[in-house]
């Protein structure tokens, strides 16, 4: 693992006083769109094998391999797109639109560098509809680009023009989802999509589409100058390269931070966001649908392997919100199942029902009705749904059932604590001192 | 999300003259959106932001001229445009502040921020001031938990906030009237 300096965030300054917009010519002058250029002097097959020697995993939730996603377009079918992922609604989660705020033409290049590669006939970058101060700064980073010749050209060497365009959403977390985005981009509801068809295969407009988060798209530029051995330099053997993190909650410094991946959280915490306010007591490692990381977990590796080693969900988005021991873990148990209640598309019944019973339960502990059964209750409803029980289309509710189900794991007395015996009439249905 | 259901009873909103899609939006929209796109139906989210933006909500007139624009049914331009939390059917007013209360803004008192309003300007979330001044609503989170807690004040993000310094800021916006809009109630 050597890891040199930023990569992502190497044009905008520690120093919050000193940041500021890069523009198309400052942007070039540090060296930017050297990549593309260089690129377009490459065969594209050579760029798609560039990624996939790489390493470089989604960093939109999923850690997906890049480069394998791309090698699924099926040959020869026109016209294919590509759909940016800026949704960014995951609550703790806002990586990309830092980088956005100052530095969007790595996007920009990331995208022209994989539309070449993927021989891409128009680029959408689904941007969510709150995000009002970023889409101005795409569309004028963009009206540079495409006064530079970046956009609106043919792809050297085919006669497909290229086109890249912002597209709003318009407040909907479930349009992160990607089959959801391309509901949300053709015009309709943001309903997640059975698949397959898988949509490299039938994507929007049911052509190829490949999606793709901001972040990822906007490592490709230095891995084409640099080459793979070097992305793969940091990182670690199944996680490459250079990460994102944001960090919130109970730190003193939040903000977002760059380092490879693999770091420890406690090396996030302390090195970068000055540390907990107060004593430590639990984390939620990459966005509230990846579940908890308990007090003995503070050293937890930041990588695609946390699932594994820490019994949570994954990664996800590595926006780590942090937690002291003042913190009323019901609460923020509650705050999430509300939040899946709320955004549940409401398609399939495990999820629209099941956010909403567990939300009712969790209601009624907090106001201090729990009853001793409400455990293994809440327990059992969040287990059933998702999409690896198999229960539903996407993934939020898989979000839903990990985050409950590691709490409770985690800190079980947080809430049997919480649960009374429950009375009817004065009578005590189940005796006092029972096993709750 | 929301979940919409027609009431048949109710009587249909009556037509005013002047149309929602003005030739105007509809120039912007055919030249500016419907390039970018193999369908017209695509240009749906483009065209309600726009008519957000002009009127402050969405009336049952608007998704009929759309659907006639876009060259799609009524029903599939009702069920999009009911579906995403930012297109609203009911007016509200000059400022529309979305307090965020997901779990950094919450670990960082939203709670204080929402109360302070509710004291001061004597609405609950999802209620508008009596001059039409300003909407409250409370929205899942915003993208700036490095700034939690936060509020989005129509297309404006404020961050970092303290419940009397927010309050104070939100009572020197500039007073004017409501949205203008055919003026019919909630
Ligand atoms: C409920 C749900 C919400 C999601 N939200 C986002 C999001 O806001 N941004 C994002 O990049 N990916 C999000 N994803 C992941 C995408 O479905 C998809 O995996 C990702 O955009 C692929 O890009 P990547 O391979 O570059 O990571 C979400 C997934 C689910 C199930
Ligand atoms: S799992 Fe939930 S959010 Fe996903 S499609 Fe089903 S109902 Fe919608
Ligand atoms: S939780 Fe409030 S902005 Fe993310």
């Amino acid at each position: 693992m050597a890891f040199a300096g930023p990569v992502l965030l190497k044009r905008i300054p520690d120093d919050p006083a000193k940041r500021r917009l890069i523009r198309y010519s400052d942007y070039c002058a540090t060296g930017g769109y050297e990549a593309l250029k260089k690129s377009w002097t490459t065969p594209p097959e050579d760029i798609i094998k560039l990624v996939v020697e790489s390493g470089l995993r989604g960093r939109g939730g999923a850690g997906f391999p890049c480069g394998t996603k791309w090698t699924f377009l099926p040959k020869d079918l026109h016209p294919r797109y590509l759909a940016v992922n800026f949704d960014e609604s995951e609550p703790g989660t806002f990586k990309d639109r830092y980088l956005t705020d100052y530095d969007p033409h790595i996007l920009l290049e990331g995208i022209a560098i994989a539309a070449y590669a993927n021989r891409i006939t128009t680029s959408y970058i689904f941007i969510r509809g709150e995000y009002h101060h970023e889409a101005k700064i795409l569309e004028e980073a963009l009206e540079e680009a495409y006064a530079n010749g970046i956009f609106g050209k043919k792809l050297p060497g085919t006669d497909i023009v290229h086109n890249c365009y912002v597209h709003r959403g318009a407040g909907a977390y479930i349009c992160g989802e990607e089959t959801g985005l391309l509901e949300a981009l053709e015009g309709k509801r943001g309903w997640p999509r059975i698949k397959p068809p898988f949509p490299a295969v039938a994507g929007a407009f049911a052509k190829p589409t490949i999606i793709n988060n901001v972040e990822t798209l906007a490592c490709l530029p230095d891995i084409v100058l640099k080459g793979a051995a070097w992305f793969k330099g940091m990182g670690t053997p199944s996680s490459a390269g250079p990460k994102l993190y944001g960090i919130s909650g109970h730190i003193h410094k939040p903000g977002v931070y760059e380092d490879e991946l693999g770091i420890k959280m406690s090396t996030l915490i302390e090195k970068y966001a000055g540390g907990v306010k107060g004593k430590y007591r639990a984390a939620i490692p990459g966005g509230v649908s990846m579940g908890i990381l308990g007090t003995d977990q503070w050293d937890a590796e930041l990588d695609f392997d946390i699932g594994r080693k820490y019994n949570v969900l994954g990664l996800g988005t590595a926006g780590v919100i942090v937690m002291n021991d003042t913190t009323d873990l019901v609460l923020m148990l509650r705050n999430i199942v509300r939040f899946f209640a709320y955004e549940s598309c409401g398609q399939c019944t495990p999820c629209r029902e099941g956010t909403a019973w567990m939300h009712k339960m969790l209601n009624r502990i907090v106001a201090g009705f729990g009853r001793p059964r409400d455990f293994d209750m809440l327990m059992e409803v969040g287990l059933s749904m998702g999409s690896m029980p198999g229960t539903t289309i996407c993934g939020l509710a898989d979000g839903a059932n990990w985050a409950v189900k590691t709490f409770l794991q985690k800190f079980p007395d947080d809430f049997k604590s919480r649960l009374k015996p429950e009375q009817v009439r004065g009578v005590t249905l189940t005796p006092a001192g029972a096993t709750v | 999300m929301a979940w919409l259901v027609e009431d048949r009873l109710k009587p249909y909103q009556s037509k005013r003259v002047e149309p929602y899609l003005t030739p105007e939006i509809k120039k912007r929209v055919a030249e500016k959106y419907f390039p970018r796109y193999p369908t017209k139906q695509a240009a749906l989210l483009p065209l309600f932001h726009i008519i957000m933006h002009e009127y402050g909500y969405i009336t049952e007139q608007a998704i009929d001229e759309a659907a006639e624009f876009l060259e799609i049914t009524r029903a599939q331009v009702q069920d999009a445009v009911t579906f995403y939390e930012e297109f609203r059917l009911t007016p509200s007013g000059k400022y529309v502040v979305n307090v965020c209360r997901s779990i950094a803004c919450e670990l960082c008192g939203h709670a204080d921020i929402v109360e302070k309003i509710r004291q001061v300007f004597g609405i609950d979330p999802g209620e508008t001031t009596e001059d039409h001044q300003i909407t409250l609503f409370e929205v899942e989170c915003l993208g700036a938990c490095e700034q939690a807690p936060c509020a989005l004040v129509n297309e404006d993000l404020h961050g970092c906030l303290k419940p009397d310094t927010f309050v104070r800021h939100l009572q020197q916006l500039p007073a004017e009237a409501a949205h203008k809009g055919n003026g019919q109630g909630h």
